[in-house]
């Protein structure tokens, strides 16, 4: 019992917004784009690439903040570029995205080689980090307190990114617009509305998303740059828009379970469970959490069949 | 000779397409070496050289081939039948494990029995491994994209853990940094070319890819796989099981994946380690989908792919060149051929554009 205790405490539950903050943005990217009817599997890369653009700009202009702007301009960039085959060209999405991750595996590690000079990770005390937030009210309160203190910046902005995602999609004629696209692309061109617009949009917001995942992955979660380090979390930020349904508030609990599950697992280590082992737990709970989901959808949709054909039977 | 000619004009665009699209790629690629400030012409020519050298460096480009081209046809068996194995890296990584282990444990066995034996629980490894995300897919329509990916990092997760500094498979010989015992002599692959890479695993993959290619353009079986890939409704309707030929699609490609496993530590690693395979599947799909799944097109650009791939680590051997620019060129020509329909359009729709537009002037007149 003590030992239960000594893995789940507060020092857990921090883990666990630090962690699962990078998917929570990537994922939010990949809902946009889900909503619009685009299979992007390419968010790992778009990842990767937003981290060491902003480990590269933190180091270059000894200033986060133009670290984070020059990775979401390199997002708008990708968004554009996957747009451009995918839309435009009617690429097939798997196959670009596949390629995207590739590319973006290769490139960020030819820079990092041809620019500073490393192999596998580039961290210098040159890099700034994103600043931490310490609000003194919060010191009061006794549980919510430690956890909602000190955390660095980008954690609170993905709330109010979260939030603002939700606002876009539901609130907005843009989002209902996106939302058509992938629903009912016909009836949108009806409405005099393009969805390959709404499509592009939607692409160039992914990117953005993944921007900042990458730039809080390199100055947030970490202060480095590592070859790969996106780590997949672009495919588990696929898996949480699934689980989520494309809906921002879904996704972001889906998020959250993963990061607790990532969080657990780097908390183990402390207790002697290898940390090789320790690692598969996310991934082996996105298999299990999706397989679950699709289960339950599929239950769902048998029911409301059935009550459906009972009525158009007592009817 | 008539077919081929035939065949040749009916793809002509095709490769023409794809001659330019590689032509593009090793541009970008130069024009990327120019700016970070390297000689693309004196990098280019370190990667011939570091391919065509010597024999035994190209006995490691055809290795590296024979890799390619199995992982590639690989994802082909699976693809056909309409399921992505993304997963080939970890069902390689068990499939190497397994056999691993099976030559340790039979050490003084006769090879005519061991090595059966690590063929078979190698592609038992791979297969189980294939079949899981297979079954998911089939019964209860969980994409196979993303658990074939999670599988991937577990299956590489665990090996690491299992033959690291204090893992349980871990080896004792002294000076051996990670990794397995070594797969006994006796068992090995004969060397083909002294040094090189390159072993009797040749033998092997050519009978793995005919089989391959026999059985999907051959076959009834390749017939149905492609009926079930294409349209799954039509296959329902007509009657197949497709249920079964997906999932054994899908297991028959983790059985080969498996089997490269094997082939990498037999062949030339001898111990099983993390770091058996470098995404080495990865590679394989990229050049399955550019060749459009078609097997002869694989064999062909594997050959490629593996003269860059090795001549790029040459490359930065001699120049200082990062060898990922490989994994850049590769890319682009992904791009690019998977954007080949639409670019064609594109320019088809502008000439005729053009075209209408002199006639209407013409008439004009």
């Amino acid at each position: 019992m003590e030992h239960v205790l000594d893995v789940f405490n507060i020092g857990l539950l921090q883990n666990t917004l630090r962690t699962a903050t990078p998917v929570i943005l990537a994922a939010m990217g990949g809902l946009m784009t889900e909503q619009a009817g685009i299979m992007n599997i390419g968010m790992d890369g778009m990842i990767l690439i937003g981290a060491f653009a902003a480990v590269a700009f933190s180091y270059a202009c000894a200033n986060a903040a133009m670290g984070v702007l020059v990775a979401v301009l390199c997002g708008i960039l990708i968004g554009l570029f996957f747009a451009l085959f995918v839309v435009k060209l009617k690429s097939d999405e798997f196959i670009i995205g596949m390629a995207l991750n590739t590319f973006a595996g290769g490139l960020t590690v030819y820079l990092l080689r041809s620019i500073f000079g490393v192999k596998g990770t580039f961290s210098d005390s040159g890099i700034v980090a994103l600043p931490k937030i310490h609000l003194d009210f919060l010191d009061s309160i006794p549980v919510l307190g430690p956890l909602l203190n000190d955390n660095s910046i980008f954690i609170y902005i993905t709330w109010i990114l979260v939030f603002l995602a939700w606002l876009f999609l539901y609130r907005t004629p843009y989002g209902f617009w996106m939302r058509a696209a992938g629903e009912h692309p016909e009836s949108l061109e009806t409405a005099g509305i393009s969805p390959q617009k709404m499509k592009l949009l939607a692409s160039i917001l992914c990117g953005i998303f993944c921007g900042f995942a990458g730039a809080h992955l390199s100055l947030g979660y970490l202060t480095m740059f590592t070859e790969g380090m996106s780590n997949s979390r672009g495919f588990i930020a696929f898996a949480c828009v699934i689980f989520g349904m494309a809906n921002p508030p879904k996704v972001f609990v889906a998020a959250l379970l993963f990061g607790f599950l990532d969080a657990l697992g780097l908390r183990l280590q402390n207790f002697g469970v290898p940390s090789d082992l320790t690692s598969t737990i996310p991934y082996i709970a996105t298999i299990l959490m999706l397989v679950y989901v699709v289960v339950s959808n599929d239950k769902k949709k048998k029911k409301r069949a059935q009550k459906e054909l009972k009525m158009s039977v007592d009817a | 000779m008539n077919k081929i000619s035939d065949s040749l004009k009916k793809n002509k665009t095709y490769l023409i397409s794809l001659a330019l699209s590689i032509f593009v790629a090793l541009v970008i690629g130069g024009i990327l070496m120019a700016v970070t400030g390297f000689n693309p012409l004196e990098g280019y020519a370190a990667m011939l050289k570091g391919v065509f050298g010597s024999t035994r460096v190209f006995g490691n480009t055809l290795t590296k081939m024979l890799t390619l081209c199995l992982t590639g046809l690989a994802m082909t068996v699976a693809a056909k039948a309409g399921v992505f194995n993304v997963g080939g890296e970890g069902q390689l990584f068990l499939g190497g494990l397994a056999a691993t282990m099976t030559g340790i444990y039979l050490q003084g066995v006769s090879p005519l029995i061991a090595v059966p034996l690590a063929f078979v629980s190698a592609s038992v490894a791979g297969g189980l491994y294939a079949w899981i995300p297979a079954v998911l897919k089939v019964k209860l329509k969980v994409s196979e994209v993303i658990t074939t990916i999670m599988l991937n990092s577990v299956a590489i997760y665990v090996c690491t853990y299992l033959v690291n500094s204090s893992g349980p498979l871990a080896t004792k010989d002294f000076g051996v940094l990670g990794g397995s015992d070594a797969v006994p002599e006796a068992f090995r692959f004969a060397q083909i070319i002294p040094k090189s890479n390159l072993s009797t695993a040749i033998f092997y993959s050519a009978v793995i890819a005919f089989l391959c290619w026999y059985l999907m353009q051959k076959t009834s079986i390749g017939l149905e796989m492609k009926v079930t890939g294409e349209n799954e409704r039509f296959a329902f309707f007509a009657g197949l099981p497709k249920d079964k030929i997906m999932i054994w699609s899908m297991v028959a490609s983790g059985v080969i994946c498996g089997l490269v496993g094997m082939f990498e530590v037999y062949g030339y690693q001898t111990r099983f380690q993390d770091s058996i395979s470098n995404e080495f599947y990865y590679d394989g799909m990229l050049v399955a989908m550019i060749m459009n799944y078609n097997p002869i097109g694989i064999i062909l650009m594997s050959f490629f792919f593996a003269v860059i791939d090795i001549g790029a680590s040459a490359m930065e051997f001699s120049t200082g060149v990062s060898g990922e620019i490989s994994d850049i060129i590769f890319s682009i020509i992904i791009f690019l051929m998977a954007a080949e329909g639409g670019i064609t359009k594109a320019f088809t729709a502008r000439r005729q554009q053009r075209e209408a537009k002199k006639r209407l002037r013409k008439e004009n007149e």
